[in-house]
């Protein structure tokens, strides 16, 4: 075995002592008396003034001083009276209030009494400074181990030794990637004799996309992240772009500033990025409600409720949450500074009522990046595929001129002949103009039509035609028709999705809609005759509806009867069928109002594509209606004699050529149309976020009463910092960018102790400061004050360095202790605050789950994406949906085995294996799981099908290595737990295995039967007995405790 | 650790130092303490807290009969023959008096009284009245219940409701009553879980439910409620897989034992036990849980008595025959819920199927507690997070009506277990729109039955965020005493 003597250094560390890093049996007040003082007085004698009792605080120097506690005297000090008193009607605390000090309590109470009951401020609220130490000791390699070293020697400890290269390859690979090492990576850490071999494993892992994947894990439950809106109906949303953002900034190693500033105020940067913005999704992971009697306004509350919370458990380590309805009990925080802190965020746009069906404003589209990098080359293909069109378009001249001269002829004979009907129109719109805001007739050029509104011209049916998005045209004095005339009207229309609204019109709506109209009603095509609407008119609607988006024709006819019975309509040249809905009709429609198109003098407008709309001033026959349906007007036009021709008659001629009969002109408009709608399709939106985004007009925010979100106070106040901590900076913006500033000023005493501290607890199993939410007085007080502090300024310093900081701690001599001790070095310090071993615990649950599928080999090695829904039991949803709803359905395929990061987390239902494994439902901020041993757990690597399938291909992989029993055995166990099996547990394991040969033997239904849990196939080659038997063996290993935790 | 015993912890070393080896004062100390390591604490030996219970209890277990929805106190309990008086008559505003109402019906114009359209009768001694129509076998065990018509919670839409009365709290992310009970006083039963939670299959799904109403909430996740379900596993993942037999199972669990043994001598680490034992649980619960759930030793009698879907798995009835079963092995709190009683519309007949389903099972219950008895130390209750309004939601016609949430006043009865029987307790106005007597929050309703479990619920706390919290919330809220024996 390698010696690390060779690379050990000595560090010397020169120090200046301070108070409180003595150990020796002075009284500490932060670490002894104000635990007490805080659990047992504060309550009544603290800083919430409307609990305090007999005017006493005795959370402040001067004030008790003046009061309960003479220093130096116990006879004269009322505290201690008090609290020795036998009688009940004056001791302290009162038994009604269910605490009580112990004897030992009281002793140190009394001693500090006698030693000057001298208050030091709480450690947490003073910015942390590096002291130094002189600490000589070989077993140091950095300032970590110095303060660890110098702790275990004041308890006559001794550190262990480094834990074996095996134990510490597992571990560090499952803290940094949340995976088990493979046997490769065992093996070159095994054979890597130079000094800096486990130093090259950490940077490799630190590299490693999963690390990502692994501190977003962690992450997650404190944003609150879930795929589900909590309230009611718990419904779909779509967050997981956000997720992945997380992992990429991990990966990227992002500083913890502005990993954080971008979350908590991405899109009050100036100029903010599509990142920024994207991680301002952060504060719209909360729930959110869609009760039908939900009163918006409580929840809007809630929400800025929720992200006081959050922020406040998160970064500042603090219950501000506690002040919500009251002055804070124990720590210094007042109902002003709550509403303060409230005012950041009580000028959120988001709604107090949301959706129960996706992404509810303001939402932010991520754009598809890897469709994106396509774009340019689809564009620069359109673009020469225009250029090739309009090029066409003068090549074919001399053939267009060929082809009219010999057209012409014939049918200028065809004409006379009477073969060709002759549809002729009063006024015809072909929109085949090139201005941008008029169209003419086609007959009469004088005649115009004039844009108002958002009206576009667009490819029409045939050459152009004119897109009403939002407008219409106003033409004049035409087809001013009577009741008792006949007329037609004739189009071709592309309705876009569920519009309604006139496609033509002379109608005067506000005076009793008195005209006539061709009116598209949803898909369906009506006509409205009218005198006075609804008493004395016609109106026929089509049972049958035209499709959306498709040029479709009509024709509408009336025989002058005032019968609804009159009207005809034709799509397609075919008669519909209508619904008569009015049919009185005895008095004249004439209005003064000018004849419209898109819309009625005061109506709806129509939403939609228009082309080659015709007046006819009498009844169309059907065989005309579908003549003009058949779209062939070139009889007509060809039957015009050349020198009576428009230019706009010749241009529609030039056209039928290009578009009918000349290919190549055609395959070109082919071309561009597949590569716009290419364009359209890869500029489509991968998915939408939630942002957030504060009102143009900020709310203005009151104390509330009780926290009720109804009963507001006349206490206005300004959004604003805590006053007990150091004020924000001059001139910072008073908004959520300038709190999240405010966290990282450099004189902020919390945000870098809060966050080293979770980094310490995700290495160590335990925090520095055991309670991580919680630094304020009822919080620990740290095991390591002095290794905090250092490692919160090294933090800062370091310019918020994450992976530079996971990096320091994960290479102190102190993480690479042996966890391998005695029963007694564990039971008398379960919870290692000494340090005196390195840390053991049971992997999350979501890491037991990856461990299974990474040894199966089954884990899909891909990062990111939509969550996904692997097994789980049925009708979790369902017996719990609002109405049943939604129901599960299972993925399929690859789903199954993605890492359980980006499992689908339904909150009301969370997935069950993950939270028998101790995971919250993550409808609120947590920031520390529980970490538990239960008979559920048990039973979920027992038993559930993820597990046994799992294990099965474990087994396969097993089976196919050359070897006996015993070098199988031997890999498969290397494998678990990166170490090789002894004797002992080779005998067990090997009994194991031919205890279950000898079953399977006699029972191969058996063995199928196991060797079809999960969806995967097997390889089918293999000896179904075998195969049974072994997946029993990887079973027991999955099972093992030692797999379940990393040592 | 707490710095106060690890500064006496300190002291105690140096003193013993000078006498024995290191860490032997240690862990002799802790012991001393009433500390035990994280192991023992977590381990199956499902034991309550030291100290528990406080006093005397009345009753072992808790059967909670949930009414998910908001049950029309009005149409069941909360009559009186005033009611016809009042009928389609408007609600006075003197009577709202500016309480706020949900977005359901706020924007209302009109809001007409409906008097139920059931008959009611008085039954029991005392001569309550109860709705005859839709709950007959209830009439019949009037004497044994004792209903509250002054129940109150401040919210009034579903989801902060049902979440207030279940955990104390309409914040997320407490721990639910049963989830408490579990971690105060544990169980008697090692082979099951302490806290066992049913939803009926069957019913109308209705409102939502969340986990978050068995949660353990900050609570360890040991204590969260465990679902037993009459489809697939009845506890998740507990059945073997197919093809692995029980004897199988024993073996490979014999080995993994064995081996996480002998790792725990190389290692040292009290969790290996745990881990042991709790392995050991699971594979108990893989037979006890089973042989609860089989009824088929039930006599035909039972079922009789327990109504026509008793016999139909994943009901209601089929469920409070099984809350018996677990109420005999000594499960401590049992949960059911069943959902479909939010009526909107439709109110009549949709209530009238709803207690079809409860009635008969329920009030079998109580009786077969009582003839087995268990009663005495077993309490039951029912009801839901709300009550429903005087005033019909959408149109009042001549045979129908819907009612909106109302959380001012509702009903819920109880019994067994240190509840007295056959009173009523509780009074509200000729609307049954507010009380005009003996409010009973729903935390007070908590606190009463922490109480009959000889629990003081200001004093079963647990350390979170720096407060000692409680299921029943830093609002004063006590025991009903004019309910309790």
């Amino acid at each position: 075995m390698f010696h690390f003597n060779l690379l050990r250094f000595t560090v010397v560390l020169t120090l200046v002592l301070s108070a409180s890093r003595s150990w020796a049996g002075e009284i500490v007040f932060s670490r002894d008396i104000r635990p007490i003082l805080s659990d047992k007085c504060f309550f009544c004698h603290g800083p919430d003034p409307d609990q305090r009792e007999a005017e006493l605080r005795l959370d402040l120097q001067e004030q008790a001083h003046a009061s309960a506690i003479v220093p130096g005297s116990l006879e004269d000090s009322a505290l201690i009276a008090r609290i020795t008193s036998a009688d009940p009607d004056t001791q302290m605390p009162p038994a009604e209030s269910g605490k009580k000090l112990n004897s030992q309590e009281i002793d140190l109470l009394k001693a500090w009494v006698q030693q000057g009951a001298k208050y030091q401020s709480h450690w947490a609220f003073s910015s942390p400074t590096q002291l130094e130490t002189a600490t000589e000791s070989d077993w140091v390699r950095n300032p970590i181990d110095a303060f660890v070293y110098e702790r275990l020697n004041q308890q006559q400890l001794s550190p262990q030794a480094e834990a074996d290269r095996r134990t510490l390859i597992r571990r560090v690979t499952f803290d940094l990637t949340g995976l088990p090492p493979t046997l490769e990576e065992v093996s070159n850490f095994l054979n890597d004799n130079s000094p800096t071999a486990y130093e090259n494993v950490v940077d490799r892992l630190l590299k490693s996309p999963h690390y990502g994947e692994r501190m977003a894990v962690m992450w997650m439950d404190a944003a609150r992240y879930g795929d589900t809106s909590v309230f009611h109906a718990d419904g779909p949303r779509d967050m997981w772009a956000w997720r992945d953002w997380v992992v990429q900034a991990y990966n990227k190693n992002l500083s913890f500033d502005k990993f954080s500033i971008y979350q908590l105020a991405g899109d009050l940067l100036p100029d903010a990025t599509l990142e920024q913005k994207l991680a301002s999704g952060f504060n719209r992971n909360n729930g959110t409600t869609d009760e039908g009697g939900a009163i918006a306004e409580e929840y809007r509350v809630e929400y800025a409720v929720d992200r006081v919370k959050t922020t406040s458990n998160i970064w500042m380590g603090l219950t501000m949450e506690c002040s919500q309805c009251h002055d804070h009990k124990y720590d210094p925080i007042t109902l002003t500074d709550y509403y303060s802190m409230y005012a950041f965020f009580n000028i959120s746009a988001d709604n107090g009522m949301q959706t129960r069906n996706g992404n509810e404003a303001p939402l932010l589209e991520i754009p598809n990046t890897e469709n994106l990098k396509k774009l340019p080359q689809v564009r620069e293909q359109l673009a020469s595929t225009t250029e090739q069109i309009e090029a066409r378009k003068t090549e074919i001249e001399p053939a267009f001129q060929t082809w009219l001269t010999e057209a012409t002829t014939k049918a200028l004979a065809e004409a006379t002949t009477g073969r060709h009907l002759d549809v002729d129109p009063v006024h015809r719109f072909a929109f085949e103009e090139e201005s941008e805001n008029q169209i003419s007739c086609t007959f009469t050029e004088d005649l115009k039509g004039t844009f108002n509104g958002k009206v576009e011209r667009t490819e029409g049916h045939r050459g152009r035609g004119l897109k009403l998005a939002g407008g219409y045209v106003e033409v004049g004095d035409i087809g001013n028709f009577e009741r008792d005339t006949q007329f037609s009207v004739s189009t071709w229309v592309k309705p876009a999705k569920s519009s309604s609204g006139a496609i033509i019109a002379r109608m005067d709506s506000p005076n009793g809609h008195r005209g006539y109209d061709l009116f598209l009603q949803g898909g369906s095509i009506a006509m409205h005759i009218i005198n006075t609407w609804p008493t004395n008119a016609v109106k026929v609607t089509t049972k049958k509806q035209l499709e959306f988006d498709k040029w479709q024709h009509v024709v509408a006819t009336y025989d002058g009867t005032s019968k609804a019975a009159g009207v005809k309509i034709y799509i397609n040249g075919e008669n519909w069928d209508w619904n008569i809905e009015q049919d009185h009709l005895s008095e004249t429609i004439r209005t003064e109002k000018t004849f419209l198109i898109g819309t009625r003098h005061g109506g709806a407008l129509m939403q939609g594509e228009v082309d080659e709309i015709s007046l006819f001033d009498r009844m169309l026959s059907p065989e005309e209606a579908k003549t003009l349906a058949e779209d062939n007007p070139l009889p007509s036009l060809l039957a015009i004699a050349p020198e009576h021709r428009t230019e706009s008659q010749l241009q529609q001629l030039r056209q039928h050529y290009l578009t009918k009969l000349d290919a190549p002109y055609q395959q070109l408009l082919e071309q561009r149309d597949a590569f716009t709608k290419q364009i359209a399709e890869l500029q489509k939106p991968l998915t939408t976020v939630m942002m957030m985004a504060d009102m143009g007009t900020p709310r203005e925010t009151f104390i509330l009463k009780r926290g009720a979100y109804d009963s507001p106070s006349d206490t206005k106040v300004e959004p604003n910092t805590p006053a007990f901590l150091p004020a924000m900076f001059e001139g910072a913006p008073r908004n959520r960018l300038g709190l999240a500033q405010w966290l990282f000023q450099p004189n902020n005493p919390l945000t870098a102790r809060v966050a080293v501290n979770r980094y310490w607890q995700m290495l160590f199993g335990n925090g520095l400061v055991t309670t991580l939410a919680d630094f304020g007085s009822q919080g620990d007080f740290p095991t390591h004050p002095e290794l905090l502090d250092w490692l919160a300024v090294d933090f800062e310093q370091s310019g918020w360095d994450v992976q530079r900081m996971l990096k320091q701690i994960v290479m102190s001599a102190t993480y690479r202790q042996s966890s391998h001790t005695s029963v007694d070095s564990y039971q008398s310090d379960s919870a290692n605050r000494h340090l005196a071993r390195g840390a053991r615990f049971r992997l999350q649950g979501e890491f037991v789950r990856d461990n299974a599928l990474f040894l199966s080999g089954l884990l899909v090695d891909r990062l990111g994406g939509p969550g996904v829904k692997p097994y789980q039991p049925p009708g979790l949803w369902e017996e719990v949906g609002l109405s049943g709803e939604p129901k599960f359905t299972q993925d399929t395929g690859e789903a199954l085995y993605r890492r359980s990061l980006y499992t689908y987390w339904k909150r009301s239902a969370p997935p069950p294996s993950m939270q028998i494994f101790d995971a919250p439902t993550r409808e609120k901020c947590t920031i520390q799981r529980p970490r538990t041993n239960t008979p559920l757990q048990a039973l979920v690597t027992l038993n559930d099908v993820q597990f046994v399938e799992a294990s099965r291909h474990f087994a396969e992989r097993i089976l196919k290595l050359e070897g006996d029993d015993t070098s199988r055995l031997s890999s498969a166990f290397q494998q678990t737990t990166a170490r090789l099996p002894d004797a002992h547990e080779q005998t067990v394991l090997l009994n194991i295995l031919k205890h279950a040969r000898e079953n399977y033997a006699s029972d191969l239904e058996a063995a199928q039967a196991l060797l079809s849990q999960g969806e995967s196939a097997r390889d089918a080659a293999l000896e179904p007995i075998e195969h049974a038997a072994w997946t029993v063996v990887t079973s027991s290993l999955l099972n093992l405790d030692e797999t379940l935790n990393r040592e | 650790m707490h710095p106060l015993e690890e500064f006496y912890l300190q002291q105690t070393r140096r003193e013993m130092l000078g006498r024995t080896a290191g860490g032997l004062g240690a862990a002799a100390l802790l012991s001393l303490l009433g500390k035990t390591g994280s192991a023992a604490s977590e381990s199956g030996t499902a034991k309550g807290l030291p100290g528990l219970p406080h006093f005397t209890p009345r009753a072992k277990r808790v059967i909670y009969l949930f009414m998910a929805g908001g049950p029309s106190h009005i149409d069941m309990f909360d009559y009186k023959p005033a009611l016809n008086d009042i009928h389609g008559q408007e609600l006075p505003e003197s009577i709202r008096n500016g309480q706020r109402i949900t977005g359901m019906t706020s924007g209302q114009k009109s809001f007409p009284c409906v008097a139920p359209m059931f008959n009611f009768q008085r039954v029991g001694e005392r001569g309550t009245w109860m709705n005859t129509d839709l709950l007959p076998y209830t009439a019949s065990i009037a004497d044994d219940i004792s209903i509250i018509r002054s129940m109150n919670t401040e919210a009034i839409n579903h989801d902060p409701a049902i979440t207030y009365i279940n955990t104390g709290t309409q914040q997320l992310g407490r721990p639910s009553l049963g989830a408490w009970l579990s971690y105060g006083l544990g169980s008697e039963n090692e082979n099951l879980p302490a806290y066992v939670t049913m939803i009926s299959v069957g019913a109308k799904p209705g409102q939502a439910l969340f986990s978050r109403l068995w949660s353990s909430g900050f609570l360890p996740s040991k204590h969260q409620g465990v679902q037993f379900r009459s489809a697939g596993d009845p506890v998740l993942y507990l059945s073997n897989p197919n093809g692995l037999s029980a004897n199988m199972r024993r073996h490979m669990l014999d080995g993994i034992a064995e081996l996480n043994r002998a790792r725990f001598d190389e290692v040292g680490d009290p969790e290996i036990q745990a881990r042991i034992a709790q392995y050991e649980m699971a594979y108990r619960m893989q037979t006890s849980v089973p042989d609860l759930m089989d009824t088929t030793d039930e006599t035909k009698a039972t079922y009789e008595k327990y109504g026509p879907q008793s016999e139909k798995k994943g009901t209601f009835a089929a469920n409070c025959l099984l809350a018996r079963r677990l109420a005999e092995r000594g499960v401590p709190f049992i949960q059911l819920f069943h959902r479909g009683w939010d009526q909107h519309g439709n109110l009549p007949n949709e209530l009238r199927t709803n207690c079809l389903s409860v009635d008969q099972p329920a009030a079998a219950l109580v009786q077969d507690l009582k003839e087995r008895g268990l009663l005495e130390d077993t309490m039951i209750i029912f009801g839901g997070e709300f009550g429903r309004t005087i005033y019909s939601q959408g149109t009042l016609t001549k045979d129908n009506y819907g009612r909106d949430h109302h959380g001012r006043c509702f009903s819920t009865w109880v019994c067994g277990g240190g509840f007295k029987p056959g009173i009523d307790h509780g009074e509200t106005d000729d609307y049954s729109y507010n009380i005009i007597k003996d409010p009973v929050h729903i935390n007070d309703l908590n606190a009463s039955i922490l109480h009959n479990l000889g629990i003081n619920h200001k004093r079963l706390t647990y350390k979170y965020q720096g407060l000692d919290q409680r299921l029943t919330g830093v609002e004063e809220h006590h025991p009903v005493k004019e309910i309790l024996l």
